[in-house]
């Protein structure tokens, strides 16, 4: 054995068969095993023949080897599968890819959708739709009213025969239509020419009339460009709150007024010289086209299809909810705040969609400008971190979200810290610490991202969970203990507000005496925002069915807005541009399955059975009979189509009437109708207020109810006591205080605070609802909230809880300084023991009120303010209540005199 | 540069317009100054004299016919009329004609410019032909006298009438020897509650002679230089007096859109009584139902337009003022606004009208190429009891590129006080317009129908300049747009 070979040369081996092969291999086990013992038992001297041993048993072994699976493939040459080690090996993610017919391969599921949402190729559709209601819009708008008929038939009758043609063309007659609009350009075009008349129907149907409403803003815009900038920033004003003052510059929000601004100067630039009051008027309409377009942006992010973006700016542009603070002159800070608020949202969404820094940098630029504009700024300062926080809560932590969350809060808050009047609320007040909490959360988790990706998972589990309860842990101490030192805020009443409807009546009434800050009313929903408020729901239905990150927005938005528009009529505002884009996707998505070519033609089904043959259809049965959804008839089309354009149009035509009538009546100016038709203006407000203007002196005080003191700080441009900035609540009740007492406590009141007059709002005469009379238990509240033991409520009711105004009034109602000044000299009006307060339906007393300390100055044409002058200190020394009581003993004899005769020429 | 050579050659062509028309006087150029002691030459003698004082409106018309006779060696064109330096700042409309023979047209009337301390100033009449010795020859002067009133009492009720006082000397204000002369006084009603008397001369032993509303006081014998007599009168005025410290009206010219814009700012004040006790409204109200009619309280104003006048508005700075009416029709244009409250003596409103009117009937080509402007100078408000301005500017805003400015007026020269052409920026204005802007002061509307007449040169390069400045630039911004689209600002542009 030992004889046997040297080493074994795998050449020699290939031409060997199975069996010497195995014989040899048996061969040299043994010689092998020999050698082992020798070794044991240290008798041999070749024992470094084992290596050589070893390697000539691997290579016979791997000549074996070889030839069984040369063998082995020659056998499976032609077989179906092959055994898995003679495959071939390649990588781990190659074996493991789809084959391409697999991945070619779609699911029920997917080809359903594709067939039903089909990626948009026109937007013609759209282009029908809004060309059918635009010109009719506009058309109401300028108050063509005979002409609107007519135009309202006629497009009424190609709302309803659009879709017949179109369906009965076999061929595919959207092609036709779009042969038009075929190319990229074209529909672009075609789609900027749509954008641009709904923005003008959003600018025409916001001018039916015309009044600049807050004052304030108007004369402090008139001061920005009269004055610059940094003169507007450092403003004191000293002409509202007498004595006090107001830092203006610091306590408002610049934003409107700079924009008012910087477009007078651009158009000044351009040597257009138009007068800033007109900017002012026209920049809310203007803005709400703008809206329109941000509406259509924001919309074009959620879906595919481009006709629910335009049917959205559409809606945008005319619901009532918007329009009520967006018509011509109403220049308060919603105005443009809107445009902001969804052009913030349509930046967050591109922002969060791309993980792109740009767009977090420009959405926080954009909300930059709305922190400088509008206090309700905060609402994105809570929606966006709720958006983060839901998202984070579905397991959609991603770096996307993580760039543009962080982006955004990063450079938003530093730039909101750059209004004054804001500082630093952002890192102090409650209301903002939600924001700050989701910015520190997601740096957590990015931080246990990278964590992960470097431990393993095990470890990884116990370092979550104590970190995460270390993290909340001392979170939550430190924001206790911030608070509790107080450097946090804690959260201030009218945010108690909002979420308890009854807390601002019982603790802060001068926020519930705004009828703005009233809960909403349900039919105030229908009102407006007519029929997108049932498809609202349907909208925020479809967003759950593909709930990619954008549609948890409209999702958060929609629950969010709905809230907040529940508790307060205000913030029906904010709620309107989320009801606006889901009607809107809900619109689109059911023209788009009605108006749709592409399902399935049944007259296709009826021509193969009619070529085929009965047997022929049997047979391809399982093929024909896959369920196929969609809409065939031509009949539930055309009526699905038709019922929706009637609802279009109803929509229309609500808004333009709710436009007309119940936004576009200013307050400023009442209209009324006079017997024969002709418009009869009332324009009291602006009669006195221009008297008070050019007739007293420059700075004399003027002391009225808060509601009135920026138009007259605006329009009579005199000091006024209080304005509609409620800032000083001390103040406003000190004025409620004055008007609620009787002549002796008032007078010192009114001498202190240097008052020359006092302006009352009475709608007695003329049966005119918003006056003093009915806001005065408001006065009395807010003063009894200073001063509880001075003024009481119960008493201004009659015993029986009534509150009157006529003879049974109770005293300290009759002797009260608003009371007088409403009814004084009153009577002398009608024939005796025959007045009448038209507002209040009541008979007032034969004799009326007396005033000693104040004598009637200017009382406007039709009653609706009267102005009084406060005497000042008597030239004798005596007391005004003696002295008017002396003059009055002197005059009776004259006056009865006098009176006799006239009396009986009246009767 | 351009500006200055348009200012240049207006001012050249405006000497040469003056010495054309006798009326036309540039107040620099001839006035002299005089130290506060002079007195007039004495050269002159009043023959006969009858001064008539007009009180019937709410500004004083005065108008004195004298016939003057040349008592020196020489032939004399200089006759002076004295006023006090109060009454020359209230002076307005001076006009002197000669009352026999009206085809020698209006004499160049000018202010002597003494020493401002002066009590006494005057105006210096140059006949146009000198007065041979011995010859006479007759003068109508007239002129206004604004806020000449005083309401007496200063303050009364609203329902009370309003009575006015006015002082003025019984002898008339001579430069010269009068020989014989009368001062009439016309009131609006006979309601004449005081007037001072004067002891007659002659038959009349008591002056004044009441006959009606009119008061007579004279014929006094001869007066010298210089004489005054000092009196008073108390009448019934239950009108408003209405008094504008500052009217501008700018008239803008629009040749593309063949329109010409008026628009006309006023700042209106009542002198008359202050109200003793604040206003009541019921009162005002129960008088207004009774007696519409008496009030002094100015509670509408009528503006009569030119035929043809269109979209009028009426707005102070509050805003649209509700309460006007606009008749249009082939005959007449008459705009009636109401104040937004009816304004008492001493209340004020301020506001603002404006209405457009066709270019074709106040403008015209000339036969040289250049354009005639005829506007009234003066379009204000037309009441019974007049309105009297105290500033008044004019503002013609003709077009771009306008050259060669001109113009002539009726209104006597001695109210005209400043005349310029200004450049004037608007709507897309590169250059800027030409405005010719006239300032004037104590008007009335009496002088409501004086013309002005403007000529300038609008060459044709300056009609294109606006339109093609416009497409040029929105060319420009559309190109510059899509160069801006163009630029790629990615790095790969690949991705997406």
């Amino acid at each position: 054995m030992s004889k046997s070979s040297g080493k074994v040369k795998a050449g020699q081996l290939w031409s060997k068969n199975k069996d010497e092969l195995t014989k040899q291999l048996a061969e040299l086990k043994t010689e092998l095993s020999q050698l082992r013992i020798q070794k044991i038992v240290s008798s041999g001297t070749k024992l470094t023949k084992i290596h050589d041993i070893r390697k000539s048993i691997a290579r016979v072994l791997t000549v074996i080897n070889a030839k069984q699976r040369a063998q082995l493939r020659l056998f499976y040459k032609n077989k179906k599968y092959l055994p898995l080690d003679l495959r071939a090996k390649q990588t781990r993610a190659i074996r493991r890819r789809l084959s391409p017919e697999d991945a070619s391969r779609v699911l029920e599921k997917t080809k359903k959708r594709q067939t039903h949402f089909p990626q948009r190729k026109f937007a013609v559709k759209p282009v029908i739709f809004c060309c059918c209601f635009l010109p009719l819009q506009l058309q109401q708008s300028f108050g063509l009213l005979p002409g609107v008929s007519a135009f309202r038939l006629q497009t009424g009758e190609r709302q309803h025969h659009h879709p017949s043609p179109q369906a009965t063309m076999s061929a595919d007659p959207l092609q036709t239509l779009a042969s038009v609009g075929k190319g990229k350009s074209t529909r672009g075009v075609l789609r900027v020419i749509i954008l641009a008349l709904i923005a003008g129907a959003a600018i025409a149907s916001r001018l039916f009339s015309v009044i600049l409403d807050p004052w304030f803003n108007f004369r402090a815009t008139k001061y920005l460009v009269a004055n610059g900038f940094y003169n507007f920033w450092d403003w004191f004003d000293d002409r509202t709150w007498h004595p006090l003052g107001r830092v203006t510059g610091g306590t408002l929000y610049p934003g409107l007024m700079v924009t008012s601004g910087v477009i007078y100067h651009a158009l000044r630039a351009l040597r257009i010289p138009v007068d800033i009051r007109n900017i002012c008027v026209l920049l809310a309409p203007a803005f709400s086209g703008l809206t329109a377009i941000a509406a259509y942006l924001l919309t074009n992010e959620m879906t595919p299809s481009s006709s629910a973006g335009l049917l959205a700016a559409l809606f945008m542009g005319i619901a009532p909810g918007y329009i009520s603070r967006s018509v011509a002159g109403s220049y308060d800070n919603e105005a443009i705040a809107i445009f902001l608020l969804v052009f913030t949202f349509y930046l967050w969404i591109k922002a969060l969609k791309q993980g792109s820094m740009l767009w977090g940098a420009l959405c926080a630029l954009s909300y930059g400008y709305m922190v400088a504009s509008w206090g309700g700024y905060a609402f994105i300062t809570c929606l966006l971190p709720l958006h983060a926080f839901v998202l984070i809560c579905m397991g959609r932590y991603s770096t996307r979200l993580y760039v543009a969350y962080t982006t955004w809060y990063a450079l938003g808050t530093l730039a909101s810290m750059q209004i004054p009047f804001v500082g630093f609320l952002p890192v102090k007040t409650s209301e903002h610490m939600p924001a700050l909490g989701i910015f520190g959360f997601l740096q957590l988790l990015a931080f246990l991202d990278y964590v992960r990706s470097a431990i393993p998972s095990r470890q990884f589990q116990t370092f979550l969970w104590v970190f995460a309860g270390a993290t909340f842990g001392i979170g939550l101490l430190g924001l206790v203990i911030a608070t509790s030192a107080g450097f946090i805020a804690p959260w201030s009443g009218r945010f108690y507000s909002l979420w308890d409807t009854g807390y601002a009546k019982i603790h802060i009434p001068i926020i519930a005496s705004v009828s703005e800050h009233q809960p909403t009313a349900w039919p105030a929903f229908f009102f407006d925002l007519n029929m997108l408020i049932w498809l609202f729901p349907v909208g925020v239905y479809l967003c759950f069915q593909e709930l990619a990150d954008e549609h948890v927005f409209i999702v958060v938005y929609a629950l969010f807005g709905s809230y907040f528009a529940g508790v307060m009529v205000r913030l029906m505002l904010t709620l309107t541009p989320v009801v606006c884009i889901a009607a809107a996707i809900a619109v689109s998505t059911l023209l788009d399955t009605y108006l749709s070519t592409k399902s399935p033609k049944p007259e296709e089904t009826l021509a193969t059975e009619g070529s085929e043959g009965k047997k022929a259809a049997k047979s391809s049965l399982k093929s024909t009979s896959k369920p196929v959804v969609g809409v065939y008839g031509l009949w539930e089309k055309s009526m699905m189509v038709g019922a929706l354009g009637v609802y279009l149009l109803l929509f229309v035509l609500h808004c333009t009437w709710v436009t007309s009538n119940a936004y576009s009546s200013p307050s400023v100016v009442l209209a009324s109708r006079l017997p024969d038709g002709s418009q009869h203006i009332i324009d009291d407000y602006r009669e006195a207020y221009q008297w008070l203007r050019q007739n007293t002196r420059e700075d004399a005080k003027i002391m009225s109810w808060w509601d009135y003191g920026y138009q007259i700080g605006g329009m009579a441009d005199r000091p006024t006591l209080v304005d509609n900035n409620t800032w000083n609540n001390t103040h406003i009740a000190t004025v409620g205080k004055a008007m609620s007492s009787s002549e002796e406590v008032s007078y010192p009141i009114m001498r202190q605070h240097e008052v020359d007059y006092v302006l009352v709002v009475f709608g007695g005469l003329l049966g005119y609802s918003g006056d003093d009379i009915n806001k005065f238990l408001w006065m009395v509240r807010i003063a009894e909230g200073i001063w509880p033991d001075e003024v009481n409520e119960r008493s201004f009711f009659t015993s029986r809880g009534e509150y009157r105004v006529d003879g049974e009034a109770s005293e300290t109602m009759k002797n009260s300084l608003m009371y007088k000044m409403s009814y004084y000299n009153y009577n002398n009006l009608f024939p005796p023991g025959q007045a009448v307060d038209r507002m209040r339906q009541a008979r007032l007393p034969e004799v009326g009120p007396s005033l000693s300390t104040l004598e009637e100055a200017f009382t406007s044409e039709n009653w609706i303010i009267r102005i009084y002058k406060v005497k000042d200190l008597d030239n004798l020394g005596r007391d005004h209540m003696s002295a008017a009581a002396f003059d009055r003993g002197h005059k009776k004899k004259k006056a009865t005199k006098k009176k006799g005769p006239r009396a009986l020429r009246v009767e | 540069m351009k500006t200055s050579a348009v200012f240049s050659a207006f001012l050249s062509l405006l000497s040469l317009a003056s010495a054309a028309s006798p009326d036309r006087k540039s107040s620099s150029s001839t006035s002299t100054t005089l130290p506060a002691t002079f007195k007039p030459p004495q050269v002159f003698k009043n023959a006969n004299l009858v001064h008539v004082i007009s009180v019937e409106k709410n500004y004083v018309k005065e108008n004195i016919n004298v016939l003057v006779q040349n008592v020196d060696e020489l032939p004399q064109d200089e006759y002076y009329v004295p006023f006090t330096a109060d009454q020359m700042s209230r002076l307005g409309g001076v006009e002197v004609k000669d009352r026999k023979d009206s085809s020698v047209g209006p004499f160049v009337v000018e202010t002597v410019e003494i020493d401002q301390e002066s009590d006494i100033q005057y105006l210096r009449i140059r006949l146009p032909k000198p007065l041979a010795p011995g010859a006479q020859q007759t003068l109508g002067i007239s002129y206004y006298l604004l806020k000449a009133y005083k309401p007496l009492p200063a303050s009364i009720k609203q329902d009370e009438a309003q009575y006015l006082s006015f002082s003025f000397s019984a002898y008339c204000p001579s430069a010269y020897t009068t020989t014989k002369q009368k001062t009439e006084v016309k009131f609006p009603s006979s309601t004449i509650p005081d007037y001072t008397r004067l002891p007659g001369s002659g038959e009349i032993e008591e002056f004044p002679q009441k006959l009606g509303s009119k008061l007579t006081y004279g014929p006094f014998d001869e007066k010298p230089a210089g004489a005054t007599q000092s009196v008073s009168v108390r009448f019934e005025f239950n009108k408003p007096v209405t008094h504008v410290s500052r009217l501008e009206r700018d008239i803008e010219v629009s040749h593309w859109g063949g329109n010409i814009a008026f628009e006309e700012r006023y700042t209106l004040h009542h002198r008359g009584a202050n109200l003793s006790s604040l206003f009541n409204r019921v009162k005002w109200q129960q008088s207004q139902y009774y007696q519409p009619a008496t009030t002094f309280a100015l509670k509408e104003l009528k503006f009569p337009l030119r035929v043809g006048s269109a979209d009028p508005y009426y707005t102070d700075v509050i805003g649209n003022v509700s309460t006007s009416r606009f008749r249009s029709n082939k005959r007449e244009a008459l705009l009636e606004i109401k104040p937004r409250y009816p304004v008492f003596g001493g209340w004020k409103y301020p506001f603002t009208i404006g209405w457009n009117s066709d270019a074709k009937n106040f403008l015209r080509r000339t036969a040289a190429g250049g354009f005639v402007l005829n506007v009234p100078f003066l379009e204000g408000p037309k009441q019974a009891e007049g309105v009297e301005y105290e500033q008044v500017q004019v503002r013609v805003i003709l077009p771009e590129g306008a050259e060669n400015v001109k113009y002539h007026t009726t209104i006597p020269s001695q109210s005209i006080t400043e005349a310029g052409v200004e450049i004037h920026q608007t709507f897309l204005d590169t250059i800027g317009r030409t405005a010719l802007v006239i300032k004037a002061r104590n008007l009335v509307d009496d002088l409501r129908d004086r013309e002005l007449v403007v000529t300038y040169d609008y060459p044709f390069a300056s009609v294109l300049r606006k339109p093609l400045i416009v497409f040029g630039s929105a060319m420009a911004v559309f190109v510059g747009a899509w160069v801006l689209g163009h630029v790629e600002l990615k790095f790969d542009t690949k991705r997406k």
